[in-house]
Order: structure tokens, then C-alpha cells, then sequence
């Protein structure tokens, strides 16, 4: 748990990264007003850059399997931290995330939750801001 | 003509500037440098300045970084919330409808980047291109598209290691280098023709400024965010000054193809790395996977 702890404290700093040169506007591509939400299981974590990326498989209600893609931030300070073990294939994960404004199957993550309850939430608005939305 | 440019520019500027209404991180390459705290600066300035065997200064280090730390911390139940606190809106601003746009455009770095007072004076057949490209930077900038921002909207180095003879700069960005001859040759005629994102460089010192001479330039990078275009006739020199642990870098840009006058870009003061430790990390792959989904012209 303790590591898990301090796991948790880098991924901060990774998610609090900016992405440098492909930089762009949430807003532009995602409607942070909305927000959609899923379960799926995590395909492939993309260190990338700009941004990191999550793949997902998300079965739905016919039984049919649809693919998922969400954006988060850049790679730099999770890597730093030597962060980049702690999302997996695999990984059963509930998604909240700002959905695309094309209406395709992408989302900028507000949340994951982990099946044990812990949730890592990296968004770019204050919840306590009161200028906040 | 100048002030007709000189408007044309602020014009510019301030069309831009209605739409966007945050300023969050700006890129690397573009941004303005943050100055340095002062009194920390001038302490880092009065070191004496290392010098080379040779008697020049010596530009050998790790340049930037070594700030940053803190950041959002988990919760005592392994709970982690990141959030960008930045917001430009006041709830009065919402309510009353100023901050509409907010949602619908960038609210980025886009003021910073459009808005600074120095910036390039096209020649007026270029004027309505400068536009186009920057209206359309989600589909035109090649930095955007993960190709390399190119001299000088690179800006300076990370790491230098300086020889008698070379100086050679190395990029945290896209693991890149660069190896400049120093012993003051002159272009190579076949390298000078080429048409590449660094050019071909050559440096001498005058004093204990080293002055590098870059010419062989594509017409595909820019010289800032806001479709700040040139020709394969850019002319480059790019001046490096050390003074105690800080190093000054300046570029300015010769391109009378487009531009009416040399484009002076503004002196980025870097410290010196305190951390004796420091290395590089290799840089990841750069993968654009947005444009196809941005449904805006803007990007902050």
C-alpha cells in the first residue's frame, strides 16, 4: 500500500506534466461540460507524446465490444517517477472522461477507478475553485 | 509602411487574442522564457564565468531545468486528484455571458503566443498566408504533426559540451543534436545549398560571445506559433553569452524573401543545471492522434 502511496504521489507529477509541442485546447476537441463514463478492460497504456494515451475494450449491453481511446496528459513526469508500470493490460478500469466533441469513441479522462476503490482523477479545472465549473 | 506593418500586427494580435480567453502551459518552443527570480539571477550572473583552456568561455553544461517539485499528492486513502488550476472566468463573467466562448474555443496559450509586442514583419504578400496558416496551425504547424520545430524556434539547447574546435548541442526534444564547427571556417558550398530543419551552422567567437552563422534552411519549419513562416533564404545567427551560471541565448532571423526586416527575437537567459546529477532521458516517440478529432480552428 505504502508503495502503492508513493506511486500514486508520481503519477501526479506525470499527469501534472504539459505536453510541449502538439499542445492544443481541451476545448477544441472535448466537451468539458459533458462528461460520459464507462467500464472497460484496459487494453494498452500508450506512453507517448504528446500525451498519454488508454486503449479500452468496453463491452456493451447487446454484447458487442466497443473500442475506446482516451487522452490524458503528457509522459515527462511519470516517467520521471518511475511511474509507467502502474496502469496495465488487462486492468479492469471505470472511466469518466470528457467526451469527444465528433462524437467518436475518444474522451480526455477526468477519473479512473481501480477495482479496489482507489480512484486517480487528473482533470485541468478545480473542483474547489469556485470559478471553476 | 513599418506602421502599417505595426498595425497589421496588433490587428493580428488582437483578432486572435478575442477568441482565447486561458493561458495554460505555453509550448516550449515558443514560449516567452520566464524571466529569472532577480536577486537569484544576478547571484547565479556574479559567479565568475569557467573558462576553456583557450581563454574562452567555457558553454559546457546542463542548461535550464532543476526547478519544478511539489504537485498533487494522493490522499491518506491512495486517493490522487490532479486538477490544472487555471481559469480564466469569474463566475460574474459566466453569468453574464463573457465566458461563453470559453467552451467553444481555446483557452490556451494562444494570447501568449499571438500577443507579444515583437514579433516578424511579413512583407504584405505574405500577410494573408501568415493568417491562413495560423487559422488552420491544427492541420499547417509542423510541430503540431510531431515534425521538429527546426532553428530557431527550437530555442536553446538543454546540454552543451564545448571543444576547442566544436561545440555540440544536445536536446532533451526529440533526442536531438547539433555539432557546430567553432574554429571559424566558413560555410561548406555543398552543405549551405541543402535544405534542412537545423541548417548548416558555423561558429567563431567575437569576444566572449559565440556567434553562429546558419544558412541551408528548409521553408517547412516556422518561426513561432503563429504561422510565422520564411523562406529557404533564412538566414540565422544565434548568440550565445555565458555570464557566471547563466547562459544567454538570442537568434535573429535574416529572411528577406518574406520579411521586411530582420526578425530580432527576444534573449532567453537560462541557468545553469544545480544539479551535478542531472542526466537526460531518452525522449518518446511523438505521435499526433488530435487533429482528426479537433473540431475548432483553434489550438491553443
Amino acid at each position: 500500500m505504502k508503495k502503492m502511496f508513493g506511486l500514486l504521489a508520481i503519477v501526479a507529477l506525470c499527469l501534472a506534466a504539459k505536453p510541449v509541442v502538439a499542445h492544443h485546447a481541451l476545448q477544441a476537441e472535448f466537451d468539458t461540460a459533458k462528461r460520459g463514463e464507462f467500464t472497460g478492460t484496459l487494453t494498452k497504456f500508450a506512453l507517448i507524446n504528446p500525451h498519454c494515451r488508454w486503449f479500452f475494450e468496453v463491452k456493451k449491453a447487446d454484447g458487442t465490444v466497443a473500442k475506446w481511446e482516451i487522452t490524458g496528459a503528457g509522459p515527462g513526469a511519470l516517467r520521471a517517477n518511475g511511474m509507467t508500470r502502474l496502469f496495465a493490460s488487462g486492468q479492469t478500469l471505470k472511466v469518466t472522461y470528457a467526451p469527444a466533441r465528433d462524437g467518436s469513441n475518444t474522451g480526455r479522462v477526468v477519473t479512473f477507478t481501480f477495482p479496489d476503490g482507489r480512484t486517480v482523477t487528473m482533470y485541468h479545472e478545480d473542483p474547489n475553485n469556485p470559478n471553476d465549473l | 509602411m513599418r506602421q502599417k506593418l505595426v498595425r497589421f500586427g496588433i490587428a493580428v494580435a488582437s483578432a486572435m487574442a478575442i477568441s482565447l480567453v486561458t493561458i495554460h502551459a505555453a509550448p516550449q518552443y515558443d514560449a516567452a522564457p520566464a524571466p529569472a527570480p532577480q536577486a537569484a539571477g544576478a547571484q547565479q550572473q556574479n559567479i565568475p564565468t569557467p573558462r576553456t583552456a583557450d581563454g574562452h568561455p567555457d558553454l559546457s553544461g546542463m542548461w535550464g531545468g532543476g526547478g519544478g517539485g511539489g504537485g498533487d499528492k494522493p490522499d491518506e486513502k491512495g486517493n490522487l486528484t490532479v486538477v490544472f488550476k487555471q481559469r480564466p472566468c469569474s463566475q460574474q463573467q459566466r453569468d453574464i455571458g463573457e465566458c461563453a466562448q470559453a467552451v467553444n474555443f481555446e483557452r490556451d496559450s494562444g494570447v501568449e503566443q499571438r500577443a507579444g509586442a515583437n514579433m516578424p514583419m511579413y512583407k504584405a504578400e505574405y500577410w494573408e498566408r501568415v493568417q491562413y496558416l495560423d487559422r488552420n496551425g491544427i492541420q499547417e504547424d509542423p510541430a503540431f504533426h510531431c515534425k521538429p520545430a527546426g532553428v530557431p524556434r527550437m530555442g536553446p539547447p538543454a546540454k552543451l559540451v564545448q571543444t576547442a574546435t566544436e561545440l555540440i548541442m544536445l536536446y532533451q526534444q526529440n533526442n536531438l543534436f547539433r555539432i557546430v564547427p567553432i574554429d571559424g571556417r566558413p560555410h561548406d558550398p555543398i552543405k549551405s545549398q541543402d535544405t534542412t530543419w537545423y541548417g548548416d551552422a558555423v561558429g567563431k567567437w567575437e569576444g566572449d560571445t559565440l556567434v553562429i552563422d546558419i544558412v541551408g534552411f528548409n521553408d517547412e519549419s516556422w518561426l513561432g506559433w503563429p504561422g510565422w513562416l520564411h523562406s529557404n533564404n533564412m538566414h540565422v545567427v544565434e548568440k550565445y553569452t555565458r555570464t557566471g551560471n547563466t547562459l544567454t541565448w538570442q537568434a535573429t532571423v535574416d529572411d528577406p524573401d518574406v520579411l521586411t526586416q530582420p526578425f530580432v527575437m527576444n534573449p532567453r537567459t537560462i541557468r545553469l543545471n544545480p544539479n551535478a546529477k542531472a542526466t537526460f532521458q531518452e525522449d518518446l516517440p511523438c505521435e499526433e492522434r488530435d487533429a482528426v478529432h479537433i473540431v475548432t480552428h483553434e489550438r491553443g
